[in-house]
């Protein structure tokens, strides 16, 4: 047991034999002590508040990481504890030294696997290990590389084991996660700690994401000054998918999917708004298998067909090469020292966890003498939920477990089973100890390995936990290693790069970014109007006319109800009856079914599942102050969601609210993205959408002539859902009738809510596309716009608002706005086939669906 | 003996597919007792580009793609082989092939000689055949015991997979897993071959999927052979000291002449003659037509 001298840390002890702040003489370490101070100095409420604001930056911007069936949905909050841990210098210099030649042992394994073979060849690793395991790629034999090394990025997760040393527990290597994550926590500490980083020797990380973006660029085959880097993420449900996002714009490289490239000629090309543009390196975030489905795994989605080909031909780098995920291969631990003699004559520098391999009698034999005392993994699944601990297991599951392992033998490997040290964590104003691990990141340079100077630490979520992995939900820390004096080295990259997007303007634009920019910018717009037209039906519900009789009878409520369904298209709804039989509860149920129901196609919280998806999966591109207000909107939603007691007036609020936070968020978009970025992308798909829901909204309400009291109630319902009930009267200062209506919603060229503008608006933009540029002759989406314009144009307000002769219907408005509707759509259509054609269906000539 | 061979695959979409990436396995490689003399491949519409390799167990695979619209492929190799394979029969009936026990086989396996590292890859499990069931093994002891040769309980096995199945095209398709075909007990030549091989690997030996065709004309008064108009499939099992022997379940033969091989692999998912990647959006029609004469 262990006690601290300093008052902060009297609560603090440990039944742990190992906790990283104390000496083996249970002295508090020095670098510790210091911290120590420093934290006096801040004070308990003083800590509380900074681990406040670490929460509070960390949600502004939006970190977050998604886990896996996780009821509270994807995205959760990143966590990041206000205590850092610390390391000193001296003794991670020797880890150091240690990762160096682990990635430099693994890289040479990685070259043999893959060539000669020699290290099965001379009996050095058994074959088992290395063809048994399902990361072996067959169809990455012999692949030539132009670069020295094949294993350019390395991660080890480290954890001290009981001779008091850093142990190396996994190895990581086909697209290791975190480095992303440990640069966001810097970030945040930075921020929060910076009086603490001024008296303590941090190491600074950015020289180390100097070296790793001069990496990528060596890693081209082609030696050009700007080689094309892509960051190939799975996308937006990926549990890393934000430190996707956030190296993509951290380095400046474009954020794509498997679907933004495509190979031809044996080049790998990425599809962007001009055309196709060639692609030098990924930087890929998507496993081995699922990188090629032509000649891996075959239902992937997530990768290129015809990529491995490419590589082949030395026409394209992948970081890190496909088919390095043989060396996440804890089967290779116990020959690891033998390994490393053979290749380079000396000793392994960092102890391993203590490991036997089943394919071997003796190391069998031990395992299943010792199974309940044991830790039992497969060689090639190393993720928690293949992983056996022998002491949680019953009798018959040890049984079932031996059975396994008689019958595969060489598939299983048994690790020792060790509690990790321990680290303070901070939690509710107390110090409690943690199991941590540390993940640590090697890349390939000029000379030999760059190792980070930190990492990413995690610790259990609760005390006593000794699991440890942000799956399961755990903490993160800050991983400062303090040096004797003070680093001198300056931060050379901006830390804020949030909307830095390095392609070179419009025509370079992934397509599917392109994309989800113009849905994006659809969805908020059908996502506002729909919101106002359904507040101010609630409204009228809410009216204290309408209270007044019980059966709602008069004529306009029936042509509004029947208008959310249209406008909404949320058929059959209120299509389907006559609305004047329906009892006040059952238009209720309607509306907020309209308004609530996720699954129906339409529906308000449908059109803003569709937005959200859009927006997420364009996250590189936001501000913090984006995603605040986004989050905002989030919550406005949720509570609405699992409110019991739903009455016509709460809906209004929070329809109210809605409204406020989408009109701020729009506002930020057009000023945090810019217009070659996309922002264009996410105008035409605005205006197009209000367009379209002008039409419809007036289809609905004034092609059927009403008597003129109820047409005098829906006009004015209009414009009020229009948003346009002040400028009517302030524009013509009349009563209202249909004609001035006409005119201010249809046709007014100067007024920023009519049809007109948006048309107008419209037009301009999309003779910014970059089709659009290349000659004389209009695009089929240009040629739609103009027609549609020049319609809207040529028609008269005083014949629209006149009937026909039987006097029910406005024709010449019916035919107008039908026409209209139609070429929009087709505008709609002919902009996807020109710029997003991604959308082709991939599929297998033979379909074979099984997992490699 | 002289062969010509034309094996034509044609696919026909019902919607048209913009581009597609293609692997083929269709050229004959290497192998005991066989040459291929002369040999081509005609890709309709033509292939914007095509290139060739030979993979991890040494077979040749093409690759091509094609990047205008199309509503058929069409791809058709002419092979002109020789196979002269009979004289080597003679040496399976010898103690060096016949004679070896399953325990002896196992023994020698635990080596480390190049032939017995190369060949132990094949005892492992695969992407078609893996997790194997009791039926499996339990079919697979009734032909192989400690003491017994392996060569005479691989040719009884052979000959019960014969028996014991029915040959019913469409009943199975490459993707039904292993275990059901075992349950079934029904299928196609590809079906025989990996029944036997998962047979063989679970009793800890290494057996190999063969790819390739087989002459269908009967000579006179003979039955004629199953397996026409397609591509074949049998296995082989490696016999330590020996080499490879392989063995036909659907015919219930030992290859001989009539059998040309075109690749081989731990199962069928490392020799497909034609896979691929369409981007389009309808469903496709298969063709396969194989042709086999003697050239005189």
């Amino acid at each position: 047991m262990a006690e601290a001298k300093n008052a902060w840390f009297s609560k603090y002890f440990t039944d742990n034999t190992y906790d990283e702040m104390f000496t083996a003489d249970l002295d508090v370490k020095g670098d510790w002590n210091k911290l120590l101070e420093n934290f006096k100095d801040i004070g308990v409420d003083g800590l509380t508040q900074r681990q406040n604001d670490i929460n509070w930056l960390l949600e502004e911007n939006g970190v977050t990481y998604n886990v896996y069936n996780d009821p509270n949905g994807l995205n959760r909050p990143w966590n990041l504890n206000v205590v850092p841990f610390l390391l000193d210098y001296k003794e991670w210099q020797l880890i150091e030294k240690g990762l160096k030649q682990r990635a430099d042992i693994l890289d040479r394994v990685l070259k043999d696997i893959y060539g000669d073979r020699k290290l099965i060849k001379e009996g050095i690793v058994p074959h088992e290990v290395i063809y048994s395991h399902r990361g072996f790629l067959r169809q990455c034999d012999k692949i030539h590389y132009k670069i020295d090394r094949h294993l350019l990025l390395y991660a080890a997760d480290l954890a001290r084991g009981s001779d008091g040393r850093m142990w190396v527990v996994n190895d990581r290597s086909q697209a290791p996660s975190g480095m992303g994550y440990a640069l966001e926590n810097r970030s945040t500490a930075n921020r929060v700690f910076s009086d603490v980083f001024a008296d303590m020797n941090i190491k600074r990380l950015s020289e180390f994401f100097k070296e790793f973006n001069e990496l990528l660029i060596e890693a081209s085959p082609e030696k050009i000054e700007n080689p094309n880097i892509v960051i190939l993420t799975p996308g937006s449900h990926n549990e890393t998918y934000f430190e996707h996002a956030y190296l993509a714009s951290f380095l400046g490289y474009p954020l794509v999917q498997g679907n933004d490239l495509v190979v031809r000629d044996g080049l790998l090309y990425m599809k962007s708004l001009k055309g196709l543009k060639r692609v030098h390196v990924v930087l890929r975030r998507v496993d081995d298998v699922f990188a090629d489905p032509l000649e891996l795994r075959e239902d992937s989605h997530l990768g290129v067909a015809g990529l491995l080909d490419v590589v082949r031909r030395q026409n394209v780098a992948v970081v890190n090469p496909i088919g390095s995920g043989i060396l996440e291969n804890p089967g290779l631990i116990p020959f690891m020292p033998a390994i490393c003699q053979f290749f380079l004559k000396e000793e392994l520098n960092l102890p391993q966890i203590a490991s036997w391999w089943c394919g071997q009698e003796k190391e069998r034999n031990f395992v299943l003498e010792n199974l309940n005392k044991l830790v039992i993994k497969p060689i090639d699944r190393t993720n928690r939920e293949h992983i056996h601990f022998g002491e949680l297991l019953s009798a018959k599951e040890l049984e079932a477990l031996r059975i396994e392992i008689e019958k595969k033998p060489y598939h299983f490997v048994a690790q020792e089973h060790i509690s990790f040290s321990t680290t303070p964590n901070y939690s509710k104003g107390n110090f409690e100890p943690r199991n941590m691990v540390a993940r640590t990141f090697a890349i390939a340079g000029k000379m030999g390995y760059n190792v980070m100077p930190g990492g990413l630490v995690r610790v259990a979520p609760e005390r006593d936990n000794i699991r440890v992995s942000n799956q399961r939900g755990g903490t993160s820390k800050d991983f400062w290693i303090i040096g004797n004096s003070k680093t001198d080295e300056q931060p050379s990259f901006n830390w804020n790069r949030k909307s830095a997007v390095s392609v070179s303007g419009l025509d370079d634009l992934p397509s599917l970014t392109a994309e989800n920019l113009y849905w994006a910018g659809r969805y908020v717009g059908r996502t506002l109007v729909n919101a106002r037209f359904l507040r101010m039906v609630l409204k009228q519900i809410n009216a204290p006319e309408a209270h007044a009789q019980q059966n709602i009878t008069n004529g306009k409520l029936e042509v509004l109800l029947k208008a959310v369904t249209q406008i909404t298209g949320t058929f059959p709804g209120f299509m389907k009856s006559d609305t004047t039989q329906l009892s006040s509860d059952q238009i209720l149920d309607e509306l907020t079914a309209v308004l609530l129901d996720r699954n129906r196609v339409g529906s308000l919280a449908n059109t803003m599942s569709m937005f959200n998806n859009s927006y997420y999966s364009i996250r590189n591109l936001w501000s913090s102050d984006m995603w605040r207000v986004f989050e905002n909107i989030q919550k406005i939603w949720r509570n609405l969601e699992i409110e019991k007691n739903l009455t016509v007036t709460k809906l209004i609020r929070a329809l109210n609210q809605l409204i406020t936070r989408l009109i701020a968020f729009m506002g930020l978009i057009e000023e945090s993205i810019m217009v070659d970025q996309g922002l264009l992308l996410y105008f035409i798909g605005l205006q197009l959408e209000q367009g379209m829901l002008t039409i419809t909204k007036c289809r609905a309400l004034l092609v059927i002539k009403q008597s003129s009291q109820t047409e005098y109630e829906i006009l004015e319902s209009l414009l009020s859902s229009h948003e346009s009930l002040n400028i009517y009267r302030y524009s013509y200062r009349s009563y209202i009738r249909i004609e001035p209506v006409i005119s201010l919603l249809l046709m007014d060229l100067h007024y920023p809510r009519s049809l007109a503008f948006h048309l107008g608006r419209l037009q301009k933009d999309i003779a910014r596309l970059p089709h659009s540029k290349k000659s004389d002759v209009f695009m089929n989406y240009e040629k739609f716009v103009f027609e549609a314009f020049s319609s809207l144009r040529l028609a008269s307000s005083e014949a629209l608002a006149n009937s026909n002769t039987d006097g029910l219907l406005r024709e010449e408005l019916d035919n107008l706005l039908e026409k209209l509707s139609d070429l929009l759509f087709k505008t709609s259509q002919s902009i996807s086939n020109t710029y997003f054609n991604h959308t082709y269906k991939q599929s297998q000539l033979v379909d074979q669906n099984f997992p490699i | 003996m002289l062969y010509s061979i034309s094996h034509t695959t044609k696919y026909d979409y019902d919607a048209p597919v913009s581009y597609c990436h293609n692997i083929a396995v269709l050229k004959s490689r290497r192998s005991l007792g066989q040459e291929l003399l002369e040999y081509k491949i005609h890709i309709s519409p033509e292939a914007d580009e095509i290139s060739e390799r030979v993979d991890f167990f040494g077979n040749y695979i093409t690759r091509f793609s094609i990047q205008k619209e199309h509503t058929q492929l069409k791809v058709t190799t002419v092979s002109k082989i020789r196979r002269e394979y009979e004289q080597f029969k003679n040496d399976f009936r010898s103690d060096a092939c016949s004679k070896i026990s399953l325990d002896q086989a196992k023994k020698s396996l635990l080596k480390t000689e190049p032939d017995i590292l190369e060949a132990k890859q094949f005892a492992l499990e695969s992407i078609f055949i893996k997790k194997t069931d009791e039926a499996i093994s339990n079919y697979a002891k009734e032909s192989f015991k400690p003491n017994r040769s392996i060569f005479e309980a691989a040719e009884e096995l052979m000959q019960r997979i014969y028996i014991d199945f029915d040959f019913v095209s469409g009943f199975t398709s490459v993707s039904t897993p292993i275990n059901e075909v075992m349950r079934n007990r029904k299928g196609v030549c590809q079906d025989f071959a990996q029944i036997a091989i998962a047979c063989i690997r679970s009793v800890g030996l290494p057996a190999r999927y063969v790819s390739g065709y087989i002459e269908t004309i009967p000579p006179a008064g003979q039955e004629k052979l199953v397996g026409a108009d397609a591509s074949h499939a049998w296995f082989s099992i490696f016999i330590p000291s020996f080499g490879w022997v392989d063995f036909d379940p659907t015919n219930n033969q030992i290859p001989g002449d009539q059998h040309i091989v075109v690749g081989w692999g731990r199962d069928y998912y490392d020799v497909p003659p034609l896979k691929g990647v369409v981007y389009g959006s309808g469903k496709s029609k298969l063709k396969v037509e194989v042709d086999i004469s003697r050239v005189l």
